[in-house]
Formats: C-alpha cells, structure tokens, sequence
C-alpha cells in the first residue's frame, strides 16, 4: 500500500519535473520550439476558476479589459524551470530530482529550500516541493506547496495544469474524491489553455 | 595499579624517622609510633588507588561536556547575488578568511581587479559534508557577474561557504570548548607550548624536580607562593580535577596526580587534552577552553588556519589569559607575543623571516562586537525558545549538537546599526533624554518564513531584556491592515474607493463606559471618505466604524488565521490596536500578508544535527493559505498606497524611489509606542521604539519607527514589489481625487471632473477590485469620490443594518 503511494508519488514528480533538469542546466531547450503565437482565446481563468459572481454586477466585463487594454499576442509562458532559473537554481534543482530519485525525499526538500532562498518566487520550485511532498504522504502540504505555485505562477497554464494534477493526485490520496474530480478538471482546463502554445 | 601501590609503600618506607638511640620510654613508645607510621603509608597507598581511580576515569570517560554549537544561515554565492566584492570582502575577513598570495590554504582568498578566488573550507553541513573548492567570482555594478571553480574537483554552479558559528548553548556559568586532535592542530602550536610551559615535557614523569625545586626557592624567598614550576601534564591536572587553590597540599595532590597522568597515558594523548583542556578568557558567563574554541573566540577561524603570530599570541596567552587578554590589554598582550615569537625563534622551529614577519604582524583579534555569544542573546534565545520541548537542557549543552539557524549576520548587524544610530539620532533631534528611548526589531525573509535578524533592544553586550519577544506593547494602527482585510474579504461590501463615515463616533459600552475614538488629527474627514485613503492616513474614525461593521469577532479571526496566537479581548479599541503584542508577533503577522496570504511559521532553526553530522531534528517550510488571493493582494495594495502616498511616505526620503513597499504605522496613547511593520518582496521588518516605563516617547511611528525601518531596508537591500494580480483580481484605471482639504467638501477639485467617460487618462491608477464585484456603473477613468458607488453603498448599508438593529449591537450582545 504503502509501496503504491509512493511509486505514484515518484510518478508524479517525474511527470512534473518532466524530465527536464539537468544537473547544471545551463543549456536553454528552447532552440526546437519557435515563438508561438497565440491566437486570442479564453483565459483559463475565465475557463477555469469557478469566479465568483453576483447578480448585481452585470458591467464587470469592462473593469477586466479596461486594464489589459491592447491585447499582444503574448509571449509563451515557460514550459520548464530552465527557461526561467539561474544556473545555481538549475543545479539545485537537479540535486534535488536525484535525491528524490534515490527516495531521499527530506534531502531533496531541504535542497528544494535551498533553492527558494535564491528565487523565492519561482513557480517551479514549489512544484517539485508539491512533488516530494505528495511523495513522503504530506498530501496537505503537497497541496499547498501547489497552490503557492499557482499563485506565483503569474498565470502560466504549463504549470498551472500540472499543479492541479498533483492536487488531484494529493486529494485522492487523503480520500477526497469530489475535490480530486474537481481539480482533474482545473488541470484539463489548464491544458487546454496550453495547448493553444503548441502549434 | 600494582606497580603505583609499591611505588607508594616504598615512599612510605623512606619517610621512616632515623635519629640515632631513642630514649627508654620512647622505646615503649616505638611500636605505637611505627603502628602510626605505617597506618599512615597505609593510608597514603589506600589515597594513591583511590587517586589513580579518579584519574583514570575521568581522563577515559566522557571528558568534556560539549555545548551545542549554533550556527547564522551560510552565505551562498553564485552568479547572479546581488553582494558587492567589497561586501563580500569584508564577510570573508570576518568569517576570518586571509588574503593570501597562493590559495594553498583552506580559508584564503586573493583579489586581483574586479576578480576574488577564494580557497573556501570543508564543513560539515546538515546534508552532509561539503568540500573545500576553490572558486572565482567576478564582479559588475549588480553583484556577482560570473562564478566558476578553478580546481580539478568539476563544475560548480553555487557553493555555501562555511557558515559563522554565533554561539553556544551551554549551562549558566558553564564552560565552552570546540575539541581538536593534535593531529590536525598546526606543529607550531604544540611545539611552542612545550617550549614556552615545559621544556622538559616529552621527557619528564609528570613532575619537573628541578623546576620544583626552582619555584620552592623563589616562594621561600618571597614568603609565600609566586611560582609554580608546574609541568604542562601538572596545569591539567589542576584544571581537570582540582580548584585553584595553592595550598601545599594541593600541590603534593596535583604532583601526586601527575605523575599517575603520565604514568598511564602517552605524551600525544597528556598534549591533545591539555590543547582542549586549558583556559584562555572568559566571554560573560561562559569559559572559554582550549585552543580549538580559543581561535573562534580571537580570530574567527579554525585553529587548522592559524598563523605563527596567532599561535605565539594564544601560548603566551597561557600565562593568564585575563592578564594578557588581547581585547582588553592589547600593548601587554603584543610584548608577551613577541617575547613567545622570540622563544619560538630561539628554538629554532620558527625560522628568521617568518619570525621578522610575525613580529610585525598586527594582533590580529576581531573586535569585541564580532565574536561570541555576547553579540546574538536576542536570537540565541529566539533558538532556544525554538528548540525548548523537543531537547532536554542536558542534550543542548554537554552533546556537542550543531544547529543550524536562519540568522543572516549581514542583515543583523544592519538592524543592529540602524536601531543604535536611529535612537541616538531621534533622541537628539527631539531633545529627548539621552539613553530613555528602546527599541527591538524583527527582520524575517517573507516566503520561507526565516527569521533573519533579531534585535532585542539598544544594549546588546549583556543577555538583558529581549523586547523582540518579551516586550508586549499596544500596537496601534498595525492593527488596521488586519480590520482592512476583514472587510474586504466581503467583496459585495467593501473594496478600495468603498466610502467610508469619518464623522465622530461614540461607542456605548457593555461596563457603562462610552468609548470615543478621535482621528490624530482631531478632525472629521467627512462621510464619504474612499477607504484607501482612509487606510493612507490612518483615519480611526473612519477605520473604527468600518471594523464594527464587519464585527470585532471576525477581526480576531482573520488576526488567528494571520498567524497570531494571542486571545485579544473582543472590545471596539482592538479595531485600533488595543492589543499588546510582541514585535515578533506583529513580524509573524505582516509576513502573512507579505506572502500574499500563506501563513508561514516563523521559524530561527532548520536544522540540528548531532556532532558527527548525522540528521536529528530538520524544521521543514510549511504553508497553509489562509487568505485567499484577491484580498490579500488588495490589501497589499492598499499598504502599498500608504508606502507612496500615506503615513509611510518618509520612507522615500531615504529608499530609492522605483522601489516599491508595503507598510503601515502605528502609534498608541499619548505616542508611547512607535511602530512600523511592512514589507518589500524579499523581506519584512518590524520596528518598535518606546520607553521601558511605559511613558510617553513623543514619538509617532512615523518619527519614531519608520526612520529606522527605511534605513534597515535600505542597507539589506530589500527587492520592491512587483505587483501581480492574481486572477480573480479586475484592475481599473481611476484617478484618484479625493481631497479632504478641498473647498468643496471634499468632492475633489472639480466636480465635472468626476467622470472620465473612458477617456484617456494618463494620471489613472489601476484599482484592483475582486472580478465580479467592481461598483455597478464605474467605468474607466472615473473617479474616487463617484456619488453613485456612495448611494449605492450606503443603500446596502442601511438594507443589511435593520435586522441588526433589532437584536441590538452585537457588542452589547456579546456581555
């Protein structure tokens, strides 16, 4: 039993992690996928989070693109760590998936810490702690440690649909089967918004 | 044990009486005398086992209690770091690092341009053991440009350097000491030690007869005791088993045990404990022994880095360690140096350069403000609270535990300056008594929750009240944040240009009394004041009628789910900080709101790991949200509004313009306190000045704290915010006009003005409002003061306040 969590865990974290980090991780993966460019569509929050709503505020459409007045085609959002992290955050990072790899999971937290220090707001550190975290049974932690990445995330679908993935996978293993459905769903959303990065 | 009980039956033999024909009564007498005798050789033999026992247990067994060692947070260098060459410089000098032509040495660094290469040293960390490397840094106006290794040992991308050690945990009165094997001490210092204490030391017993007999002439001459003649193996056994004082008993019992020492045990193993055993200078309470703690405790680096002039210095030190103390008497501690280099010289082992060098070296000990447990109480006992319940007092101070801790020196020592400087300062600009005003802070690193600096009061030399955690003062205004986010929490209710009623309030009190808040500036700012300006200028009319309508109870909530574990009593004043709170408390509230809403335990301690190493306790990042997103970033906002605009605006006189904080001011009662607590992205600082007595300070926050907190925030250099509203954040351009000293009852300048049409407006700020809760009707470019949104308000109001009125005002109800 057990055995299980902890392979889907480790699961998990591999999926995440998306087998992107290289110890040292100097090298930028971007060279293979070109600038892509968007076409106008749905923000995933707009898709996604259950906004709240009354029935006295019909005219609020206008407050929201009031502000981001002349919509660009916005650039892509970073897939992985490596688009974003200093080399010293890269080979922190590619300490901790070893560690973890290797079941340390403590070591590989500490080591995450260690990267956070540094960049303290970088979306993909705290979802590899979500990771370890879900790995170790701390689903409440793991569940967390997501939602701080989305909320650092600035948006970004990438990561945002791989957060509520592993919130899915931590609701389900505390037993909470509607909350897991419910962010299944968010982390489908979230690809969908993604996908439009993909051409 | 054989040979020793023979060895003392024979001396008992020997003190036998010889004097020629006793008389006839003595005679009879003799066997009663020669019974004495020999119960006495007897005795004296019993004694001996007895003494070789003690001796040899102790000398085996457990020898020393070691305290816990506690270590500051390591500084991590890599590109990118935003630290200076000459800051880092200067840690490396404190840290004891020496500029070195080669870097042969651990603990060496060599600048050359805008280039440092440092040799740094292996350390034992909380993961594990990390090598020393050497590396290269270079530098641009931003910081670290580049980093590499250039050693053989591979790539390196970051690398910690060896973290300071800021004190130890060790029982009142107690003694220190880092222990060292003499395999890994410099030669020269064993070496010099024979040299200076006991010449004959690898050849003696344990006792020096000539020396012995040296001492004894010269204290017969004198009358009483002014040498000792003692062999090194004899001073351990003084300061091992025995008190110091110099009776003649005491010295046959110290001979005694000396040679019994010697009798058992190597050379190697008599030097290696004397190396950990001997006293060299005491930092308040504590005792500092042995050479290993000695070379933190004078020049901040391993004994291994030592340099001849050092070790001359800590052997000469030998003599009397508060006579020659290096810090206190520096021209006696610099002759008895140099007669030691001299002796050193003489015996060859120090040869004529090095000797030429060393003699001209400077002593070389940091200064009293940068060694030992007398600079870090506040944070120690911070460590301590933290560790208390999870180890014993005998775990902490006699199993040598190493704790890491998330102290950053750096930014200590810029609390400590600017807390010292700014009380001085605001003292003499005011004509404030010298000396009258105290003050504590609290600086912690937002997400991670460490706190990194702890300043527990103005006099930091003695252990004495800690403020940061012992010192429960009103906070004032801090508390209106808390009451804001209350509010808008209920979207439907409350957002930033909601009016609010400025007009003077009386509170019918549950105990007959009728609380009566008045605005600092004793006017009214009108009824319809937009609740960030009311936030700005920190309106108590405005902010109290705002919290009883959203209900005391739910403000101590939102205060519990902040982080604050106080029970503050439900009453009306708590709307305007009838509440007392450590600066730590407070610290652990605003980082909340920093956070953007994760409660992140505070926390002085990572990890602790046992002497070798080996992981016990680690205090891992823990979050929980306990705010959700859109509040807490209008909040935020909000505090940001009275950084630029409001109470807090001094703070630009001394933060570079473009950065962005967030903050608030609080002020009690006839200005006894001062507060400022806020925060940039990185870091969050907490200030309180006041007087002890509780009397007035005559100081605002803003007079008081703020000058201070700007300052620390300046020289930590903290990150400014980067706004980035979370998703359920609508933001709409509005400009902002509310002015109360207008003509036109604070309607603002021009009345047609109230309306943008959605026209361009350049001078617009973007309000953020929860999507789906942005005033029905307000459009781009509106204004602050648009009457609609107030009726429209003040409609709810009135529609939401008749049932309420029927039951009564809840405060009543709650008595």
């Amino acid at each position: 039993m057990q055995h299980t969590k902890l392979l889907i865990a480790l699961g998990a974290l591999i999926l995440v992690a998306g087998c992107a980090t290289q110890p040292g991780g100097m090298s930028r993966p971007g060279g293979n996928n070109p600038p892509p460019q968007p076409s106008p569509s749905p923000t995933p929050s707009q898709t996604g989070q259950p906004g709240p709503t009354t029935p006295q505020s019909s005219g609020n459409g206008g407050g929201q693109t009031a502000t981001t007045a002349p919509q660009q085609p916005k650039k892509a959002p970073p897939r992985s760590a490596s688009e974003i992290s200093s080399p010293a955050v890269m080979s922190l990072l590619g300490r901790a998936d070893t560690l973890a790899n290797a079941g340390h999971m403590d070591a590989a937290a500490s080591t995450l810490e260690r990267a956070l220090d540094l960049d303290p707001r970088n979306p993909f550190i705290y979802q590899r702690l979500a990771a370890v975290r879900l790995a170790e049974g701390q689903n409440g932690q793991a569940e967390q440690m997501a939602m701080k990445s989305n909320s650092v995330s600035d948006n970004n679908p990438f990561v945002e649909s791989g957060n509520w993935q592993l919130i899915a996978e931590a609701r389900k293993q505390a037993g909470d089967k509607m909350g897991a459905q419910k962010a299944s769903a968010q982390a489908v959303n979230f690809r969908q918004a993604a996908s439009q990065y993909n051409q | 044990m054989v040979p020793l009980a023979k060895k003392s039956r024979k001396s008992g033999k020997r003190s036998k009486p010889r004097r020629g024909q006793p008389r006839g009564w003595f005679r009879r007498l003799l066997p009663y005398v020669a019974l004495v005798f020999c119960a006495g050789a007897a005795a004296l033999a019993l004694y001996t086992v007895h003494l070789d026992h003690e001796v040899r247990s102790k000398f085996e067994g457990t020898r020393w209690k070691l305290p816990a060692k506690v270590y500051a947070s390591p500084l991590e260098l890599y590109a990118g770091l935003d630290l200076s060459e000459k800051d880092l410089e200067q840690r490396l000098e404190r840290q004891g690092y020496r500029e070195a032509d080669t870097l042969s040495d651990q603990g060496t660094f060599k600048a050359s341009g805008s280039t440092l290469s440092i040799h740094t040293r292996a350390f034992q960390f909380w993961d594990g053991t990390q090598p020393d490397r050497e590396i290269q840094l270079t530098f641009d106006g931003s910081g670290v440009a580049s980093f590499k290794s250039i050693d053989d040992k591979g790539k390196l991308a970051l690398i910690r350097l060896d973290p300071l050690l800021i004190g130890s945990i060790y029982p009142t009165n107690g003694s220190d000491r880092i222990l060292v094997k003499l395999g890994d001490v410099p030669p020269m210092l064993p070496a010099g030690l024979i040299t200076v204490e006991d010449r004959s030391f690898m050849t003696n017993w344990g006792v020096s007869p000539k020396a012995i007999v040296r001492a004894a002439w010269a204290d017969l001459r004198a009358g009483h005791i002014v040498q000792g003649g003692s062999t090194l193996t004899q001073q351990l056994v003084k300061n091992f088993y025995l008190t110091n004082r110099q009776t003649i008993g005491r010295k046959l019992k110290e001979a005694l045990m000396a040679i019994l020492l010697d009798a058992h045990f190597s050379k190697d193993e008599i030097l290696q404990a004397y190396l950990n055993e001997v006293y060299l200078g005491q930092d308040g309470s504590r005792a500092i022994h042995g050479f290993g703690l000695a070379s933190y405790f004078y020049f901040r680096k391993p004994v291994q880095e030592l340099q001849p002039s050092e070790i001359a210095l800590l052997v000469g030190m030998v003599k009397g360690p508060s006579y020659y103390n290096p810090r206190q008497h520096p021209k006696r501690a610099k002759a008895r140096r140099d007669l030691v280099l001299d002796m050193f010289h003489n015996a060859g082992f120090l040869k004529d350069k090095a000797w030429q060098k060393a003699k001209a070296a400077p002593l070389g000990v940091t200064n009293r403000s940068a060694h030992g447990n007398t600079q870090y109480p506040a944070f120690i006992d911070l460590v301590r609270e933290q560790l208390h319940g999870q180890y014993n007092d005998s775990d902490l101070t006699e199993g040598g535990l190493r704790i890491f801790t998330t102290l950053d020196p750096s930014v200590q020592a810029a609390a400590e300056k600017e807390v010292d400087q700014g009380l001085k300062r605001v003292e003499k600009a005011r004509g404030i008594k010298k000396d009258s005003l105290e003050s504590a802070a609290v600086v912690t690193s937002v997400e991670g929750g460490n706190v990194l600096a702890l300043v527990g009061g103005r006099d930091r030399g003695y252990a004495g009240f800690n403020r940061a955690l012992d010192a429960r003062r009103q906070v004032g205004s801090l508390m209106k944040p808390v009451d804001y986010l209350t509010a808008i929490k209920n979207p439907s209710k409350f957002n930033p240009i909601t009016p609010l009623d400025d007009s003077p309030l009386a509170v019918k009190l549950a105990n007959g009394k009728t609380w009566r808040p008045h605005n600092y500036s004793e006017h009214s700012h009108g009824t319809d004041v937009p609740l960030y300006y009311a936030l700005e200028h920190s309106l108590n009319l405005a902010s109290s009628r705002l919290a009883l309508s959203v209900g005391i109870p739910n403000i101590i909530k939102t205060l519990h789910d902040l982080g604050y574990r106080g029970k503050p009593m439900a009453v009306p004043s708590l709307a305007l900080g009838a509440v007392g709170m450590t600066p730590l408390d407070v610290a652990q509230i605003y980082n909340t709101l920093a956070t953007g809403g994760y409660y992140t335990p505070l926390r002085a301690i990572r990890d602790v790991t046992t002497r070798n190493g080996k992981p016990l306790t680690r205090y891992p990042l823990k979050i929980h949200q306990v705010v959700d997103p859109g509040p807490a970033y209008i909040v935020q906002w909000l505090m940001e509004r009275v950084a630029r605009y409001g109470t807090g605006a001094g703070m630009y006189r001394v933060l570079d313009n473009s950065k962005q904080m967030a903050g608030k001011t609080g002020t009690t009662n006839n200005l006894r306190d001062a507060w400022f607590a806020g925060f940039g992205a990185n870091r969050v600082s907490v200030v309180w000045v006041g007087r002890d007595d509780d009397k007035s300070a005559h100081l605002t926050g803003a007079t008081g704290a703020l000058p201070i907190w700007s300052r620390i925030m300046k020289d930590i250099d903290a990150r400014g915010i980067v706004n980035t509203p979370p998703d359920n954040i609508a933001q709409m351009p509005l400009n902002l006009v509310f002015n109360p000293g207008a003509v036109n009852q604070g309607l603002g300048p021009d009345p047609d003005a109230m309306y943008g049409h959605g026209q361009n407006c350049p001078n617009a700020v973007k309000v953020p409002f929860i999507k789906g809760y942005v005033p029905q009707g307000l459009t781009p470019c509106d204004t602050d003061i648009m009457s609609q949104n107030a009726q429209y308000h003040r409609q709810q109001q009135q529609q939401e306040q008749q049932p309420e009125k029927r039951k009564g005002n809840w405060f009543q109800r709650l008595f």
